[in-house]
């Protein structure tokens, strides 16, 4: 299955990019996916540690065990810091 | 009218305007907080920030946190508005505004809401120096 990645502030001057589409075996897990995801970028956990970084699914912060599914969009992005 | 509003833009912010847009009749008091761009950070001067948002997801968190806030205090109204892009020094971030019955309830959640703000709206600031930027990390 295919889901978009989105990456903002830091994590998008990391990557090289503001989004893009990966593909993850059926039935991966929120946890599994930002494994993945740690895998194809090493930037992101190359000064930080990977407990650091926030993610979300489909706009909602992330339960590790949460079902992804075809279509889906995550994101992978530092603590925040509005205000 | 809406009576809760959230939203994020990229032109200046009219904090009174902003503070005064609902002003429910069972009510008494707003308190409201202007955050804005201070020049020093823990002893290094900021030239001007950059703020970036995961905009529909901080929309909604927003909202979240509002309904929690109703949830936990005695308050009517809530309004969040957060500017993003450039900002220069001095010029306003953060508006909340919260509408209560009575002051105290009202000082206590916006307290609440911009420490929680702080916490969990997908924000992100970038400080640049006269000699470099960095993307601030949170808490």
């Amino acid at each position: 299955m295919h889901v978009k990645v989105l990456f903002f502030g830091a994590t998008a001057d990391e990557t090289g990019t503001t989004e893009s589409t990966i593909e993850l075996p059926e039935g991966t897990r929120a946890d599994a996916a930002l494994t993945e995801i740690l895998d194809r970028y090493p930037k992101l956990t190359a000064s930080r540690d990977r407990s650091s970084l926030l993610f979300a699914v489909n706009q909602e912060y992330a339960r590790a065990d949460e079902a992804v599914n075809e279509g889906d969009e995550l994101a992978v992005f530092t603590a925040v810091s509005g205000g | 009218m809406r009576l809760m509003f959230f939203e994020l833009t990229t032109e200046p912010l009219d904090v009174g305007a902003i503070a005064r847009r609902v002003v429910p009749e069972e009510c008494g008091a707003t308190v409201t907080l202007d955050g804005y761009v201070r020049r020093f950070t823990k002893g290094r001067e900021t030239e001007h920030l950059v703020y970036e948002a995961y905009e529909p997801m901080a929309l909604k968190e927003m909202d979240r946190l509002a309904a929690a806030a109703k949830e936990k205090f005695e308050i009517s109204n809530v309004s969040i508005v957060h500017r993003l892009g450039k900002l220069e020094i001095g010029e306003t971030s953060v508006v909340i505004s919260v509408a209560a019955p009575h002051r105290r309830a009202a000082f206590e959640a916006c307290e609440w809401l911009i420490k929680e703000l702080k916490r969990t709206v997908p924000i992100w600031k970038k400080e640049v120096y006269a000699d470099g930027e960095v993307w601030v990390e949170g808490e």
